[in-house]
């Protein structure tokens, strides 16, 4: 009885150190700068959407081609993670650090014992509401304010007639500051034409069975929807599916706009279901190298770098479709 | 369960209550695994990774684990009855955002502290009173108080606030230096002190010999005349009390209320109370145990921070995989004891 | 009428007909139905469809708690099971065909249940807790999600897949047609044969039941399989309802709703006694609450709160009944009537 339990038991233990073994096999970690190659520290968020995937393929592509050694730190979504993992890159004495912070504010404690390390900071994605700048070099990222209002700017453009337009938000993860930045530019672009009205805001949670279940109950609860206004792609996508379930037409009986262009909201927005997207770049990678290349050589960064960022509509979407990375 | 070991003198430490049925060494089985397993692990990142041997590495998974010290200690006390308080990781969240909107509004912190501490506190006593009194189990309660909790965060603000009040700040930034380079914050000796607080109260009060009695059986605890009512209402409060301190050492940590913060952190905490040797049914386990699986939470993270090279999801299978490995081997050093 | 108010199932079904009540209030036409392409379309038919998977994911929960376990990996074995099925299918020579899609469900029900086999080996040989067995494969199965699909969403366009989750089959939506036989098949195996009163048996006393000379070992093992079937397929019907795998989100916390249909539905955590009823009920106050909010309008920030309230009434409405059911494990004999003594 002892003798099974125990064979169970040690088969189990090598099974799973196998496992352990073979995604750590590719460690072989360098520790510390030695000799030209910058070794740069990544605090990344999470892998909690296909954007942030994609900006962290981003990121080490990047590293890999400009020959920067890249640490990289998966953080769970948790900020007591990031904190940790900027901690030990400290102890790790690593040239540069780089990291999309989950959460605005908590950052000066970490941040200035990487300062008295001498050790420069990047931010990436998201910014950091420290009132001390020094703490960071630059901040390269989107705006999500701004994000928000070219998609109400865009509907104030299309809705010159004077006839009430219902205006339905699909939002995203509440308390997020993506969520809640986007709210806001959307709300102040949309504030002054008193035509516009939203009649009824949920959240989605990014995702699109959220958009669908979402979109399903307004559909319901509300006869007279024009105008759907979803925080990312994504649910956008499940928006329509509930739409042609309802029996209309996304797109035309409905118009649409969303957030973040990735290459399957940009498919359906080449083929009319979706009205308007504003893009929201994940690909900071080569910009992110050479900032730190620029930075580890003492070399003066500006303060801020925006992300290359545009909108699209129907035609213009048509013709970068081929050409969209993710 | 040796019946006579509820009625030894408190004083006799050897035969403290605990694991009653065991005799002698053999009770402190599971958590001496989970510690010797942990300088194993130590030993062998030192082996990895060479700037991984230095004192400031294990005094960082101290400093940078205090809140999830106070969480499990506070755990430990509902698990050994035989409960869980899911509540925890939103009542953390909702004392930083009481925190941090109140000294935003300009309290002072010597009003703001004992308040939060209160609030935790009053919590955990409301969801200990409806456990006890009409009987409903404890993981729908703590569910409840979860989303209560949570949902009282997001109407506080959704934005995050930060904290730049002075007191606080000296306290997320003071460093007391030790011997060399070494340093610890002073959130690690509230924890610390924490932790002795409840291990005197565990091993060395009535309250927590109680305790341990309902998690063994609680119907004969009743029957020996045991408090049994006020005692599972007091597991409940000092759970909440520990969420709030909990909350606190994490707005000293982070400076910043967030209404997102700490989510998923009752299941690190459960987890290190169960790595730390107790039972979820009770009666069997030692806060210290707790202690030592809060630090081994910690070292999987800087395994993985010094490795450097795992993608986000190879992190996971990695974290599930160290900890799985760790439960098997715990199984196997104690399996006697079962 | 007595004992329609001990039953214990009575105050679940009360709870849920008072939420639908209050969707009435507020909306007049709530409860309206009409056919649209061929099948129901409204409210109702929203909440049987979407609440389908939280309802199968529930049935299986329930075995396991009442065996005094419970299953916190439900939630990661959803995204595999969608992640797998998926990628199949996007990365066959033949992405919209009937066979495609089937043999995508297959490998993924296959894949569900070999993780089942495996809660089940680290529960019942190894004798690891429940929770933390279960939670290892939280941690690291989705993990494996994200790794079977490269952290992205893998979209496909297979209209027989997509029938799963979003397609409908005698008016009615298929995914609550398949919970329905996943339902009767668990109830008749568990009441008509002895599975049910062995699986309460080891769930009240594990030790006396041992000594009775029930294989523990392989019931605890069987419940944990089906378990993890019940996932799998409940992760086929959230990826076809969307017709796309999002392992980063699908299935998140999907295990602590069904862990609460379950205590509402009036199954112990402690093992024991249990009921598919009181679960199925149970999941579709969960799914009502939902429907709850967004029919009220009651805004994100509120929402939480909202939900906390409703359930501790529905628990302190229970209350009462469940201290009475506890008492009475069956009714008091009947006695006999009084003789009248001639005198």
């Amino acid at each position: 009885m002892i003798k099974k339990s125990m064979f169970a038991v040690l088969a189990a233990t090598g099974l799973a150190l196998t496992a352990c073994g073979g995604g750590g096999a590719s460690a072989g970690a360098a520790n510390g700068s030695g000799g030209d190659k910058i070794t740069m520290g990544f605090a990344q968020v999470g892998a909690e959407s296909g954007w942030r995937t994609a900006n962290t393929k981003s990121v080490q592509e990047s590293a890999k081609e400009a020959g920067v050694d890249l640490k990289f730190s998966d953080a769970q979504q948790k900020q007591e993670n990031q904190i940790k993992a900027i901690r030990s890159f400290v102890q790790q004495k690593v040239d540069v650090i780089a990291f999309s912070p989950v959460v605005e504010s908590g950052w000066d404690t970490v941040l200035k014992e990487a300062k008295d390390a001498k050790i420069p900071v990047i931010l990436t994605d998201r910014a950091v509401d420290s009132k001390d700048t020094s703490l960071y070099k630059t901040f390269l990222g989107s705006d999500f304010v701004a994000e928000g209002k070219k998609a109400g700017e865009w509907l104030v453009e299309q809705s010159k007639s004077s006839e009430p337009v219902n205006i339905v938000e699909i939002q995203g993860t509440t308390g997020s500051a993506p969520a809640n930045d986007r709210k806001q530019g959307f709300e102040d672009a949309i504030k002054d034409d008193p035509d516009l009205k939203i009649v009824a805001s949920q959240s989605g949670d990014f995702t699109r069975s959220g958009g669908k279940q979402v979109m399903e109950a307004f559909l319901k609860n509300n006869p007279d929807i024009d105008v759907v206004f979803a925080h990312n792609d994504d649910e956008g996508l499940g928006a329509i599916e509930a739409i042609e379930a309802a029996g209309k037409v996304p797109g035309k009986d409905i118009k649409i706009i969303t957030i973040d262009a990735v290459k399957d909201g940009m498919t359906a927005l080449s083929n009319g279901k979706i009205n308007f997207i504003v893009e929201c770049n994940p690909l900071l990678g080569d910009q992110l190298m050479d900032l730190a290349k620029k930075v580890v050589a003492g070399q003066d960064v500006p303060q801020r770098v925006v992300t290359e960022e545009t909108t699209f509509t129907m035609e213009q979407a048509k013709q970068v479709l081929s050409s969209r990375q993710y | 369960m040796s019946p006579l070991s509820t009625l030894t003198p408190p004083l006799k430490k050897s035969s403290a209550i605990g694991y009653g049925r065991l005799r002698g060494g053999a009770r402190y089985a599971p958590t001496l695994a989970t510690l010797g397993l942990f300088l194993a692990m130590f030993a062998v990142g030192a082996g990895m990774y060479p700037s991984f041997l230095s004192g400031q590495v294990l005094l960082n998974l101290f400093i940078d684990n205090t809140f999830l010290t106070v969480l499990a200690v506070g755990m430990t006390f509902v698990i050994l009855t035989g409960g869980i308080d899911l509540s925890v990781g939103a009542v953390v969240a909702l004392s930083m955002m009481v925190c941090a909107s109140l000294l935003q509004a300009g309290w002072n912190p010597s009003m703001v502290i004992p308040l939060v501490i209160l609030i935790g506190g009053g919590l955990g006593t409301l969801m200990g009173l409806v456990i006890q009194y009409f009987d409903i189990q404890p993981f729908i309660v703590t569910l409840a108080g979860m989303f209560l909790a949570r949902g009282l965060c997001y109407v506080i603000s959704l934005d995050s606030i930060p904290v730049t009040d002075p007191f606080f700040t000296s306290m997320a930034q003071a460093r007391i230096p030790l011997a060399g380079d070494l340093f610890i914050s002073p959130g690690v000796l509230i924890a610390v002190a924490v932790v002795a607080v409840a291990f005197f109260i565990l091993h060395h009060t009535r309250f927590g010999r109680t305790v341990y009695a309902l998690g063994g059986n609680e119907h004969s605890a009743m029957l020996m005349g045991l408090n049994v009512k006020g005692t599972k209402v007091a597991v409940y409060a000092v759970s909440g009390l520990c969420s709030a301190v909990a909350g606190l050492l994490f707005s000293f940590y982070s400076l910043s209320g967030y209404s997102l913060a700490a989510q998923g952190m009752e299941l690190d905490a459960i987890a290190a109370v169960v790595i730390g040797g107790t039972l979820l049914t009770g009666g069997t386990g030692y806060v210290l145990g707790s202690v030592v699986g809060v630090l081994v939470l910690g070292i999987v993270q800087t395994f993985i921070a010094y490795d450097g090279t795992l993608s986000s999801w190879w992190t996971k299978i990695v974290i599930g995989g160290l900890l799985l490995v760790f439960i098997l081997l715990q199984r196997l050093f104690s399996r006697k004891t079962y | 009428m007595k004992s329609l108010l001990k039953n214990r199932l009575t105050w679940p079904l009360v709870a849920l007909l008072a939420l639908l009540a209050l969707n009435q209030v507020f909306r007049a036409d709530f409860l309206a139905l009409r056919m649209q392409d061929g099948h129901l379309y409204g409210s109702l038919i929203d909440i049987l469809r979407n609440g389908a998977p939280t309802v199968l994911i529930a049935l299986g929960m329930t075995l396991v708690v009442a065996t005094r376990g419970i299953d916190l990996s439900v939630g990661a074995i959803v995204a595999i099971a969608g992640a797998i099925s998926c990628s199949y299918i996007a990365s066959s020579s033949d992405p919209s065909s009937l066979a495609t899609a089937g043999t995508a469900a297959a490998i993924a029900v296959v894949a569900g249940l070999a993780l089942g086999v495996w809660n089940g080996f680290l529960v019942s040989v190894i004798g690891v807790q429940p929770i933390i067995a279960t939670l290892v494969l939280m941690t690291a199965g989705r993990g494996v999600a994200q790794l079977v699909t490269g952290g992205q969403i893998v979209s496909v366009s297979n209209d027989h897949y997509k029938s799963i989750g979003a397609g409908y089959a005698f008016t009615l939506p298929i995914s609550i047609l398949i919970t329905a036989a996943v339902f009767v098949l668990a109830a008749v195996l568990t009441r008509r044969t002895a599975l049910g009163t062995l699986i309460e048996a080891v769930g009240i006393n594990p030790v006396a039941s041992r000594l009775a000379g029930i294989r523990a070992r392989n019931i605890i093992w069987i419940v944990y399989v089906f378990s993890a079937l019940c996932a799998a397929i409940a992760g086929l019907m959230i990826s076809s309802n969307v017709t796309a795998a999002d392992a980063n989100n699908a299935g998140l916390y999907i295990e602590m709703d069904a862990i609460l249909a379950v205590v509402i539905g009036g199954t112990s955590l402690a093992g024991g006694r249990y009921s598919l009823v009181g679960t199925v009920i149970g999941a579709f106050i969960i799914q009502t609450l939902t429907t709850t909010v967004y029919t009220l309008g009651i805004p994100p920030e509120v929402t939480l709160v909202f939900k906390a309230l409703v359930v501790l009434s529905v628990c302190l409405l229970q209350a009462p009944a469940a201290r009475n059911a506890l008492r009475r494990f069956r009714p008091a004999p009947k006695l006999p009537a009084k003789e009248k003594v001639a005198i």
